[in-house]
């Protein structure tokens, strides 16, 4: 019973994480192309909440998060050892954490609204608001290193207590003082929640819903209706065979549940036997034929949908959809068969597992990853491939005879396929749930035999960690998708299709050639090639860890960076602005 | 070689040459298109990276001021507008004496020089026993088609009492019907001006004071 209410769960979860990331990507998709070219793309949707609604939606939130700060720092201060010291280090961190970024947010609000009481003026004395961020910064490693100095001193018990009651007390303070604070800022009766345009899918969702659902007079009723859903159910159901986090022990040898164990440290080797719990919704051996089985299907939904609607564009878009898509089925079937070799599996999970053990990837088979993902994104029928769609060419391709929900459907689909695509390309190439040097029983930082630092997590804290990790992975997908749609200028179909038989299928030919021979390489070679390759696998592991490292810091660095505009009055409405003291300012009825 | 413009001047037929445009050259580094793309795909990140985080820290450049640099600079209209000029013409207003009635003395020179003939008064005499029955009248009626004018500005030159005035700063706006666009008496004397003002700086000459000329059209006779 309690398997079929958990794979219940599973399918569930897996479903609403494919439907939102894909719709909220409908609007992502046109907020960051707009961002790209130096518009602010739909930003507008919004709800109004009144000011009491607003405040309790801040507030409440914020003294909840505290309380259960409270609770947990309540509930563990009799835990002893390492799983303290862990607690105290978290909560010490957390509340630096909570503590620069509310005062630096409030900072920037006093920056760009004025100062408003004694309070505001206190806050503008201090300065610059990247302050906060540069003694916050300093507090993280001040932190880190005082743990590590006074480790295993007689002062570090006291400290230990210090980092644990001060920093749960810390956090909760943090918190509830941006909340309070950004509750007591709100001056108008009426509160516009815009979310910086999240609001827009759900009422584009809305608009298409209400809309007429036009059927052509002569086209087949029946064919024309079931199209869409031909093209969205395939889209949708292979992520079934995805697995989105490690293998989850919190069951007992007759089926029982026992969260308990989830705070507890597993052990690092193997996986339990009893009771298990695999974070996918069917673990099938055959996993990734399943997905390419599925994904092929929705080939019948364009073509259908082209033929079905009675118009000559709309069947040159479906003839265009199914050659377009058989062609770049045979490149995305060939490039992952290299991979295939390597992991020495068909099962996605134990795929997986390879890459968590070995390399990810996009490390041993970096030439088919590059394959795969042109392929899948022609695959997704996107731009620049989008020459079923070509509104330049054919209005719309094959969905020009839809309208409301029905067009929505296949809009949706799209982009339902992109996350589906990235979450396949997560598992086969960037890990899956892996995460650098995490272990199931936490971190281990290993280069050859020397270990560098170990940390141990609860088993919980693991798995959390694993399904943020492929949750991450997937976004990360899915936007490099977005920027290469808003990049790129579509190719010509004589292109599309040299491209995907002359080039990309001969490149994974070649792939799968080349790497037959690094495997019989491998196979009949010295024990020293072996752990050499072990050794370049935790290379590998650091490889990815220092990029992560360098891609937060750019990004922190951007954000440092003073912003400077250079004012030019050059013209009439510039001079007339300037002296109305510009136009953000200006309002133009009393 | 590029073609002088100074070449095609002077008289007689022109000639017209063409010059020669070599084809560009492929470089392999172009025709292996991963390296054009991975910059292209750079161009576009690095005008992502900076809008959003401009978009986010509330540092977009202002759309007017600082248009010439890049960035967002579109103007979110209407939480953002752009200033309009002193002089820019919007809607009519109906400016006030001290006392709150219309300055506005219904001689219809503006509905006169109106070219589109959108003003329509009707004149009327102030009651018996007021001081200004005899020396001017008042509007009754004062309708303004706004969807007929416009907005020359006529109206504004032609008034001898500075009453009508188009300095509202407010542009036409879009409305569901044409009924919606007639504006009458009261709404376009509760209109203000940019500074929020009814009455005009102007001196207005009550009868009485003695600033007032006192020429009273039924004791002379007009």
């Amino acid at each position: 019973m309690t398997e079929y209410i958990l794979d219940g769960l599973k399918a569930f979860a897996v479903v609403m994480f494919g439907m939102n990331v894909g719709v909220i990507l409908t609007w992502v998709d046109r907020r960051q192309g707009a961002m790209m070219q130096d518009r602010v793309g739909p930003e507008r949707a919004g709800v109004y909440l009144p000011k009491r609604m607003a405040q309790g939606a801040l507030l409440g939130p914020a003294i909840g998060t505290a309380a259960i700060v409270f609770y947990l720092a309540w509930a563990g201060r009799d835990l002893e050892g390492a799983a303290y010291t862990g607690r105290a280090m978290l909560f010490s961190q957390l509340a630096i954490l909570f503590t620069w970024l509310t005062f630096l947010v409030i900072a920037g609000r006093i920056r760009r609204r004025g100062v408003k009481n004694p309070f505001d003026a206190f806050i503008a004395t201090l300065g610059d608001p990247r302050r906060f961020f540069y003694a916050g910064f300093g507090a993280h490693l001040a932190c880190f290193f005082v743990a590590g100095l006074f480790r295993g001193t007689p002062l570090a018990p006291t400290l230990k207590q210090i980092g644990y009651g001060g920093g749960a007390g810390l956090l909760a303070g943090a918190i509830v003082l941006g909340g309070a604070y950004a509750a007591y800022r709100i001056r108008h009766e009426r509160v516009r929640l815009r979310l910086a345009g999240l609001l827009h899918p759900a009422a584009d969702g809305l608009k298409t819903l209400l809309k007429e659902d036009f059927i052509p007079p002569n086209s087949d009723r029946l064919l024309h209706s079931i199209a869409p859903f031909i093209s969205f159910f395939p889209a949708l159901v292979v992520l079934a065979v995805v697995p989105f986090g490690d293998t989850l022990c919190f069951g007992t040898e007759n089926g029982e549940l026992q969260l308990t164990q989830l705070l507890e440290t597993v052990p690092r080797e193997g996986v339990c036997t009893a009771g298990a719990v695999n974070l996918q919704v069917i673990d099938l051996n055959v996993g990734v034929l399943y997905f390419f089985a599925m994904a092929g299907t929705g080939i019948v939904g364009a073509a259908l949908a082209g033929w079905a609607s009675d118009n000559k564009y709309s069947l040159f878009g479906g003839v265009r959809a199914a050659s377009q898509m058989v062609s770049y089925e045979v490149t995305l079937g060939l490039t992952i068969i290299g991979a295939v070799m390597i992991y020495g599996t068909l099962q996605v999970d134990d795929m997986v597992r390879w890459q968590a053990e070995n390399a990810w990837g996009i490390f041993v088979q970096p030439f088919a990853f590059f394959l795969f993902f042109a392929a899948a994104v022609a695959e997704s029928k996107r731009i620049p491939f989008d020459l079923p769609e070509g509104e330049s060419e054919l209005v719309a391709g094959y969905f020009t005879e839809y309208a409301g929900m029905k067009f929505a459907m296949f809009f949706f689909s799209e982009y339902i396929a992109v996350v589906s695509a990235s979450a396949l390309m997560t598992a086969l190439f960037l890990g899956g749930w892996s995460v650098p040097f995490l272990d199931r029983d936490g971190f281990h930082v290993v280069l050859g035999d020397n270990v560098i630092w170990e940390v141990a997590l609860s088993h919980g804290s693991v798995i959390v960690l694993g399904v943020l990790a492929f949750v991450l992975k997937v976004f990360f997908l899915c936007w490099l998708q977005i920027t290469i749609r808003w990049t790129l200028p579509r190719f010509r179909y004589d292109q599309l299709m040299q491209l995907g038989w002359r080039k990309l299928l001969p490149a994974s030919l070649i792939n799968i050639l080349a790497t037959g021979l690094v495997i019989l390489l491998v196979q009949g070679g010295s024990a020293q090639l072996v752990s050499g390759l072990r050794t370049a696998g935790q290379v590998t592991d650091l490889v990815t860890v220092v990029l992560i490292i360098a891609a937060v810091g750019s990004l922190f660095a951007l954000f440092l960076k003073p912003a400077s505009h250079r004012q030019g009055l050059a013209a009439t409405s510039a001079q007339f602005a300037s002296l109305r003291g510009g136009t953000r300012s200006a309002r133009m009825t009393p | 070689m590029t073609q002088q413009a100074s070449d095609y001047q002077g008289l007689g037929p022109q000639k017209v040459r063409g010059v020669v445009v070599r084809r560009p050259n492929r470089t392999a580094g172009v025709q292996a298109y991963i390296p054009e793309l991975s910059k292209g795909l750079g161009i576009t990140m690095k005008h992502f990276f900076k809008n959003t985080k401009e978009y986010m820290l509330g540092q977009r450049p202002d759309p007017v001021l600082e248009s010439t640099t890049d960035g967002v600079n579109t103007i979110s209209y209407p939480e953002q507008r752009r200033p309009y000029p002193e002089r820019f013409r919007g809607m009519h207003r109906l400016t006030h004496r001290d006392d709150g009635s219309p300055r506005c003395v219904a001689c219809l020179c503006c509905s006169t020089a109106c070219p589109a003939q959108c003003i329509h008064i009707e004149p009327a005499e102030y009651p018996e026993g007021d001081e200004r029955r005899g020396y001017e009248r008042y509007p009754a009626t004062f309708v303004i088609d706004e969807l007929r004018c416009v907005f020359c500005g006529f109206c504004v030159e032609a008034c001898p009492c500075d009453a009508i005035r188009m300095d509202t700063g407010i542009h036409a706006a879009p409305y569901d019907s044409r009924e919606q666009f007639i504006y009458e008496k009261d709404l376009l004397m509760s209109f203000c001006g940019r500074e929020g003002d009814q009455v005009t700086e102007n001196a207005r000459h009550e009868p009485g004071e003695s600033t007032h000329p006192g020429v009273d059209r039924e004791r002379h006779g007009h």
